[in-house]
């Protein structure tokens, strides 16, 4: 049995420790927000937070967590980077298909929280492990901007 | 004059005999017997099952993708091809009808079941040190495993390397006579990494360089060589080359688990030496293996154009999402791919986003100005067993052209080494053809 620590709350979860934590995210505590993409940490659909730090899930095995507190995509409004970003979407409409859409809401409040007023550099830095197959980048670098204005 | 001659003739004609015999006379075949005290049974399975992981058989013994120990795993040489028998107890195809003296005398003195000469890609310069009784342990584990049916491919040497026979003027030269000898003014512990690492682990197969004659060059004992395209690093005293500046503890942790704080993570043969062998032994053997190494003499030393660099300017300028000020502004090849491809993983400052292996601060791969295995691990990824589960890192060379890996090569190594490396498209094509 590990103990996992999701969006404030204790889950027991009885998994193999080397099962990637989008799996256990997704298939074991019922967290769909989170999407599995490429599974090789090579498009960033499946980010979650670690400790305020930005992961890829796919590729992270449970077991190296710890007790570490995990944020995903359904709390991550609950941090104030997390809601201006939410709010910026929103407002810009930046979502296409969607379907990467929760691991850019993920790096983008990772790298608010770090750099309150990022230079369009620094997001392409932060953010280009991020793939938008639907090409949204324009709008997702617009509601950075916007939201670090706020 | 015709006394001379004679004379002549006749030493000649000696020399011949002389190495006639030496080619020629059948390898005598001796007697083993289980020493006093073996273990018998289980235990001596479980022994001969650490002591196989301990020497790493199973690296070599197992093709890829094939069965465990069923063989077939090419080593492609200038002079042709070798294939690793398969060593399960299949009767005809594998080492099921091997008598126990046949087997030890393959451990220690290189020998076939038929009396034939086997090359030393089968390690046995270093399994001449292990004792009979654990080569006993270890053919008693191998005879518990499920016989394979699985034919060994032909050798394809050229001659006259296929000539096993010659052998016996490399074994004259390199293969020691003796079994490990304890020096006895060395504490326990030494003497048991010294076995571990010389009889067992054969470090030295690859951290040693080899000579012409392909013998390790012991004068410069653990000094690092390149092996199949990647480079086995000093493992000397060495403060600049060598691990003389590790602690004891992160010795232990690279061994143990492929990763130590600081100092990077193992890749390539060394990631599968810790993920098939090092990461089953015991602390006290991984502690003992450290004391011994220790005691390497100091070989080589490193400038500042190629030593680690454990505290870049670059990364202590970097966040974990954002590269230096300077860099951004460069906007080069090799940083707009490091942070499409690279970052969220890495970090700009090198500490590790994704697992305590993903950090490269410190990393001796990514402070080598030469490259050499930042090129074969961006190229073929990396895949670690730990005992936490797998660490991996995805191939990057169907995706990227000889130049792109060769730009993002040299930024890794300046940003994270702080060195000015030159690497060029032809030498990542280079490392392609490994």
């Amino acid at each position: 049995m590990i103990s996992l620590k999701i969006n404030g709350q204790s889950h027991d979860v009885d998994v193999p420790g080397d099962m990637p934590l989008l799996w256990v995210l997704r298939d074991v505590v019922g967290l769909t927000g989170t999407k599995f993409g490429c599974g090789i940490a090579q498009c960033g659909a499946c980010t979650v937070h670690i400790d305020g730090k930005p992961v890829r899930s796919c590729v992270m095995n449970v077991s190296a967590v710890g007790d570490r507190p995990i944020t995903t995509v359904e709390a991550v409004g609950e941090t104030p980077a997390g809601k201006k970003v939410q709010e910026a979407w929103l407002d810009l409409e930046v979502v296409q298909c969607g379907y990467c859409q929760s691991g850019q809401v993920m790096s983008a409040t990772a790298l608010l929280t770090r750099n309150p007023r990022p230079s369009d550099a620094d997001i392409d830095a932060a953010m280009a492990g991020n793939i938008c197959r639907c090409g949204t980048y324009p709008r997702i670098r617009a509601a950075i901007k916007k939201a670090a204005e706020v | 004059m015709k006394r001379w001659g004679l004379a002549l003739l006749a030493v000649i004609v000696i020399l011949i005999v002389a190495v006639g015999a030496f080619l020629f006379i059948p390898h005598r075949l001796e007697e083993v017997s289980a020493p006093q005290g073996m273990p018998t049974g289980q235990a001596l399975v479980q022994r001969g099952e650490y002591l196989a992981r301990a020497a790493d058989c199973v690296a070599c013994h197992t093709a890829p993708g094939g069965k465990q120990y069923a063989g077939g795993l090419p080593f492609k040489l200038p002079v042709g091809t070798i294939y690793a028998p398969n060593i399960t107890p299949d009767k005809r195809s594998g080492i099921g009808d091997w008598s126990d003296a046949e087997f030890v005398r393959a451990m220690h003195h290189g020998v076939g079941k038929n009396g034939e000469d086997l090359y030393p890609a089968f390690p046995y310069a270093s399994y001449a040190l292990m004792t009979t009784e654990d080569a006993l342990a270890v053919k008693a584990y191998l005879f518990t495993l499920a016989p394979v049916q699985a034919d060994t491919p032909a050798n394809t040497l050229k001659f006259p390397f296929d000539q096993r026979r010659l052998m016996r003027f490399w074994k004259l030269l390199f293969l020691p006579g003796h079994r490990f000898q304890p020096d006895n003014g060395k504490s326990p512990d030494v003497n048991r990494g010294a076995y571990l690492v010389e009889a067992l682990a054969h470090c030295g197969e690859c951290h040693t360089p080899r000579n012409f004659m392909y013998g390790l060059d012991n004068a410069h004992k653990f000094a690092g060589a390149v092996t199949e395209g990647w480079k086995a690093y000093n493992i000397t005293s060495s403060k600049t080359a060598g691990l003389g500046d590790w602690s004891d503890q992160q010795v232990a942790d690279y061994l143990s688990t492929g990763h130590a704080d600081k100092r990077g993570s193992a890749a390539g043969n060394m990631g599968e030496a810790v993920s098939l062998s090092l990461r089953h032994l015991t602390p006290d053997d991984i502690r003992s293996m450290v004391a011994y190494l220790r005691t390497i003499p100091s070989q080589g030393t490193a400038t500042t154009e190629s030593a680690v660099d454990l505290d870049p300017p670059a990364l202590k300028a970097s966040t974990p999402y954002s590269p230096t000020p300077d860099e951004l502004q460069d906007a080069s090849l090799g940083l707009q791919i490091f942070q499409s491809a690279c970052a969220s993983c890495h970090a700009w400052n090198g500490e590790g986003l994704q697992s305590p292996h993903a950090a490269l601060i410190g990393s001796q791969t990514a402070n080598d100005p030469e490259g050499t295995n930042l090129i074969q691990v961006i190229l073929r990824g990396a895949k670690l067993e730990t005992n936490q589960g797998t660490i991996a890192m995805p191939a990057f060379g169907k995706a990227y052209s000889d130049a792109e890996i060769a730009a993002v090569s040299n930024y890794v190594i300046a940003h994270f080494g702080n060195k000015k490396p030159a690497i060029t498209p032809e030498d990542v094509a280079k490392a392609r053809a490994f």
